[in-house]
């Protein structure tokens, strides 16, 4: 008799004999029936073959034989409707509100860096200069219909790449006929965006022609990584870089740098100014317009005031419930990965953190407002000094892209051939031997006395551990630039502490608090960790605790009680915030994937608020604003823009 | 029949494992991925930090070492024999490949290929021994989530998704044989009669028609439309409430409660019965018109016996042996849940969570999902294979 052990045996060695002998075996064939075919004739069979070019180092160097010309870039932004294009995809806003989503430069122009005078080309659709442009382009049309064909025969076609997103979908089809009217050919072809933002692919190998995407408008304006000449991917460069379009101007990227470099507001808006005024001008990316985006609640929820910059629930803690009502649902589109923010960085999750956490900072309407930090540390407040050292070889310094590193990602020092910036704000080549002076930023960051959402304040070992946590390269986050940038920490207190940045960086936002805060004294729950306080716990084990990723102790209004997987977070109002209680006892945040499904659940009462992240802009939309009568809704033109960048050159 | 189990077993393990290395080297194929963020945020970003990432995601080691780290678990590091360590230095992948971008001069089409690694930047066994190993899929470790979960155990969401999944499907799938088995033998049996066509014509609505249909269709109608009317109505979607709510009739209704969530399955269970019960009412009937035109059922009748008789034990029995089939591979869409319909009332399921997993490019998640998914595929098709033998006396296993 064959026992249960000896069944397992036999069948474990018959698997592997088995497995074996399947992998070694040829194949065999047994022939059922044969059947004698006469061949009449044979026929060659040319397999094609694939004539394939290696892009060299110094790729991208040849003007794009279209696009290259500044005239047909301007045609073709002439011969965009733009209005027509903002009515297909919102055609339920009312005209007025569409014409706000409408961008003249890279910066939306409700922002404060925004330049909208007269020295910015502007590009109103005019369907007969774009045409004459064109024909003065060397591309002329036997009709007004057909497409255009240059002295070659050439016809004037181009490829628009962009993703599958309907959205995109219906906008594209708009503009190639748009194209067409002026006899420019639009091939369009829509990928996946795994595709088309992919490591190796699409926009980062710069594989396109017209590629239209999004880039989404911060408070501080950035644009260095999109228009300096040094981020232009290449080869060479390793494809480093987000200006896909190849787009050198060298007032324009002398003035994206300075701008990124400067610490003064009114000095920055000089350099912005430059650099729109330029891009306008060569028109290499044309901004389509800004997304609208919408927030809905219902009307009983009080002091509801989302901004396009800032996450809706950054004033949860000011929020009311008309008719006695404490408990308030909360619609999201996506289950957070984790509350630990260095790993995850999606909209959903900052919506929740801003619960859990509260802000250091808050970025509303395109500005910055202190909260837990207790003043924005700039140079006005006295509270940080661009002091002028000098530097010699060797030294660890920032050079004038900002960058703290190499490609390689080893800390820089002063070293000849490295371009930094000097005291004056001058871009300067280092020769050997020299000594260069240069600002070396010292901020005091001061924050309000604070406590745990357990009881017990926040100190200084608080911010010590968030500092050896955050800039640990085990700990998950993906840039470390900040951490690189910096020079020393003093610790002074349980509410400041003063950061000394290397020298050369002069980063615009150096007011905003680079190090936050961990609660030191908490004791780990979980198996694995069980007894140990949480800066005990390794870096890299972290992002597996649940004390962080699911339940972390802030200081925000509220606390996660519990976290139904799939389902939903359950909040309480925390006791111990620094501006007391708020006044909705309970929050549930209940993930809800469909838009559709989530408007239903405003409508029926099960959700009281969505935020633009799960309400968006579709169609939905006008449901909500049909409800005027019980729902609250704020439709905003988005930070996010869409835009058709011209790839300037072929490889 | 042992025999016959054994090599069964066999065959299931290659057929799985070949599964595995198909799907798993697709998923490692596919565009996109977990770095494809890095391309659509303004950051700058080094080599050193894109290395640290790949590194993460471990996609700087070999395909083959990638796909046997997940698969057993191993290589773990050097091989390790009586304290002495073999093979350390044997390179398993790389850091920081040197690629080059090639272009098809016809099309224009770019590619890129890795033509070798930056000299240092060699991945070696002796590497390995820091990180972090799942103990292999193989044995039920399916590692841990890229993207959904972050950092945490993928059976983690499978377990937070299963339940909800198996109640609906299996209370779907139970409720649609119950009513699809007798309508589509009542309507064989009643060829050509009104209800016949009544019937198909349903059958053939019910089949055409797409998911979220119906799904969008019941929503409009019995919660929006209801709701507004003041009648009872249904929740929208969820598989329970987030607060208490009143409906008329019924009252208030606690949330989390028995009632709470029957409620909220009625709509999503509705839509899965009206489908399936629309393919198997067809088939049934036509199985079953086909039996009833056999000898051994004119036979029956000419002996005398009673019509209720032959048509249930004679007939219906027959035509039920291809149904047998179609009913075990419920079993595999059992566990996968139902995409659309999970998605369009937002019920936590394993067919959400496939569709984020692929979405979001968390391979671990998607390739859990379609290692499990093949497993009982292989099985409901041995489950299938015996229970022919038992509804089918002729059928003889080897």
């Amino acid at each position: 008799m064959l026992n249960n052990k000896k069944i397992v045996w036999l069948l474990a060695v018959l698997s592997a004999v088995s497995m074996i002998i399947t992998a070694c075996a040829p194949q065999t064939v047994t022939v059922v029936q044969t059947q004698v075919v006469t061949v009449k004739e044979t026929q060659k069979v040319e397999v094609p073959v694939i004539q394939t070019q290696v892009v060299a180092a110094k790729s991208f160097t040849k003007p794009h034989p279209v696009l290259g010309d500044a005239k047909v870039r301007q045609a073709i932004a002439y011969c965009t409707n733009r209005n027509e294009l903002i009515a297909s995809v919102y055609p339920w806003l009312p005209k007025e509100e569409q014409g706000n989503l409408f961008m003249n430069t890279f910066i939306p122009r409700v922002h404060w860096a925004n330049e909208d005078g007269a020295d910015v080309v502007k590009y109103p659709f005019d369907l007969a200069k774009g045409q004459a442009m064109l024909t003065e382009a060397g591309w002329t049309a036997a009709s007004p219909t057909a497409i255009r064909t240059n002295a070659k025969k050439e016809t004037l076609s181009l490829k628009f790449t962009t993703t599958n997103a309907a959205f995109r979908q219906t906008w594209a089809a708009v503009f190639e006929a748009q194209m067409k009217k002026c006899g420019v050919e639009i091939l369009r072809l829509h990928t996946p965006s795994g595709w088309f933002f992919g490591s190796t692919t699409g926009l980062r190998r710069r594989d396109f022609e017209l590629g239209a995407y999004a880039w989404v408008g911060q408070t501080d304006p950035a644009g260095r990584t999109l228009y300096s000449c040094t981020q232009i991917p290449v080869a060479e460069n390793d494809w480093q870089g987000q200006n896909y379009m190849g787009w050198c101007n060298k007032a324009a990227s002398d003035a994206i740098n300075a701008a990124n470099n400067t610490l003064l507001k009114d000095d920055r808006k000089k350099f912005y100014k430059i650099a729109q005024v330029e891009f306008a001008k060569d028109m290499i990316s044309l901004p389509v317009f800004q997304r609208a985006e919408g927030n809905a609640a219902v009307k009983a929820l009080k002091n509801f005031k989302p901004s396009t910059t800032e996450y809706y629930t950054w004033n949860s803690h000011e929020w009311e419930l008309d008719g006695g009502r404490d408990s308030l649902v909360l619609g999201l589109t996506q289950e957070p990965a984790s509350m630990y923010s260095l790993v995850e960085s999606a909209a959903v999750q900052r919506v929740v953190a801003k619960l859990v956490f509260g802000n250091a900072t808050s970025q509303v309407d395109y500005d910055y407002q202190p909260h837990q930090l207790a003043k924005l540390a700039t140079i006005e407040s006295g509270l940080a000094k661009n002091n002028d050292v000098e530097v010699k070889e060797g030294d660890p310094v920032v050079d004038s892209d900002g960058n703290p590193t190499d490609a390689k990602g080893e800390l820089l020092k002063l070293a000849a051939n490295m371009k930094v910036q000097n005291a004056k704000g001058e871009v300067v080549t280092v020769k050997a031997g020299d000594k260069i002076t240069m600002k070396q930023l010292v901020v005091t960051y001061q924050w309000v006395a604070n406590k745990w959402s357990d009881g017990t304040p926040v100190t200084k070992a608080d911010f010590e551990l968030g500092y050896k946590q955050d800039c640990d390269k085990k700990s998950g986050a993906v840039s470390f630039i900040t951490c690189n940038s910096i020079q020393k920490v003093d610790f002074t207190s349980n509410t400041e502490y003063t950061v000394t940045y290397k020298p050369g960086f002069q980063a615009p936002t150096y007011f905003l608090a680079p190090i936050g805060y961990y609660p030191s004294q908490q004791v780990i729950q979980s198996e694995k960790f069980k007894g140990k306080k949480l800066g005990e716990v390794p870096p890299e084990a972290w992002a597996t605790l649940p004390e962080i990723a699911e339940t972390p102790m802030g200081t925000g209004p509220y606390i996660i009680k519990k976290w139904d997987k799939a389902k939903s977070i359950t909040l309480e109002a925390n006791p111990n915030f620094y501006k007391g209680a708020p006044k909705i006892k309970k929050l549930t945040v209940v993930f809800i994937a469909d838009t559709n499904q989530a408007v239903a659940q405003l409508l029926t009462g099960a959700v009281d608020a969505l935020g633009s992240e799960t309400l968006g802009a579709g169609n939905e939309v006008k449901l909500v604003l049909d409800a005027k009568d019980k729902i609250q809704t704020q439709i905003k033109a988005s930070g996010t823009w869409e835009h058709i960048d011209m790839n300037l050159n072929v490889p | 029949m042992f025999n016959y189990l054994v090599r069964r077993f066999v065959q299931m393990v290659i057929v799985l494992f070949f599964s595995a290395i198909a799907s798993y080297t697709l998923m490692s194929l596919a565009p996109g991925g977990p770095l494809s963020f890095l391309a659509q945020a303004q950051i700058q970003i080094n080599q050193e930090e894109i290395a640290r990432i790949r590194a993460f995601f471990e996609l700087d080691l070999n395909l083959p070492v990638r796909f046997s780290r997940w698969l057993i678990g191993l290589p773990r590091g050097p091989i390790e024999i009586g304290g002495q360590s073999f093979f350390g230095d044997l390179i398993v992948g790389c850091r920081m490949p040197i690629e080059q971008t090639v272009r098809d001069v016809n099309t224009g089409k770019m590619w890129t290929e890795v033509i070798g690694c930056v000299p240092g930047q060699d991945v070696t066994l002796n590497d390995l021994k820091d990180r972090r190993t799942s103990n292999g899929v193989a044995f039920g470790d399916f590692g841990t989530s890229w993207v959904l979960l972050r950092d945490r155990p993928v059976s983690l969401l499978i377990e937070s998704r299963l339940p909800y999944t198996l109640q609906l499907m299996i209370t779907s799938l139970t409720l649609a044989i119950l009513i699809g088995v007798p309508i589509g033998a009542y309507s064989a049996v009643r060829q050509y009669s009104k209800f016949d066509y009544f019937v198909t014509v349903l059958a053939f609505f019910g089949s055409s028609m797409p998911t979220f249909f119906f799904a969008l269709l019941m929503i409009l109608v019995f919660s929006l439309i209801f709701k507004d009317l003041g009648w009872f109505w249904l929740p929208t979607g969820n598989a329970e409430s987030a607060r208490d709510f009143f409906i008329p009739l019924l009252g208030n209704v606690t949330a989390g409660s028995l009632l709470d969530k029957v409620l909220h399955m009625i709509m999503p269970m509705s839509v899965l019965i009206m489908v399936n019960v629309a393919g198997w009412v067809r088939f049934i009937r036509g199985s079953m018109l086909e039996v009833l035109r056999q000898d051994y059922v004119r036979t029956a009748r000419a002996k005398g016996l009673e019509e209720r008789v032959v048509i249930i034990k004679h007939a219906l029995r027959n035509a039920l042996i291809p149904f047998v089939t179609l009913v075990v591979f419920s079993l595999p869409a059992a566990f996968g849940g139902a995409i659309i319909t999970e998605t369009v009332f937002n019920w936590p399921g394993m067919g959400r969570l496939y569709f984020d997993a692929l979405g979001r490019s968390d391979y671990p998640v998607a390739m859990a999902f379609l290692l499990i998914t093949a497993t009982l595929t292989v099985i409901a098709t041995l489950i299938s294979d015996l229970l022919y033998t038992v509804v089918d006396p002729r059928i003889r296993l080897h």
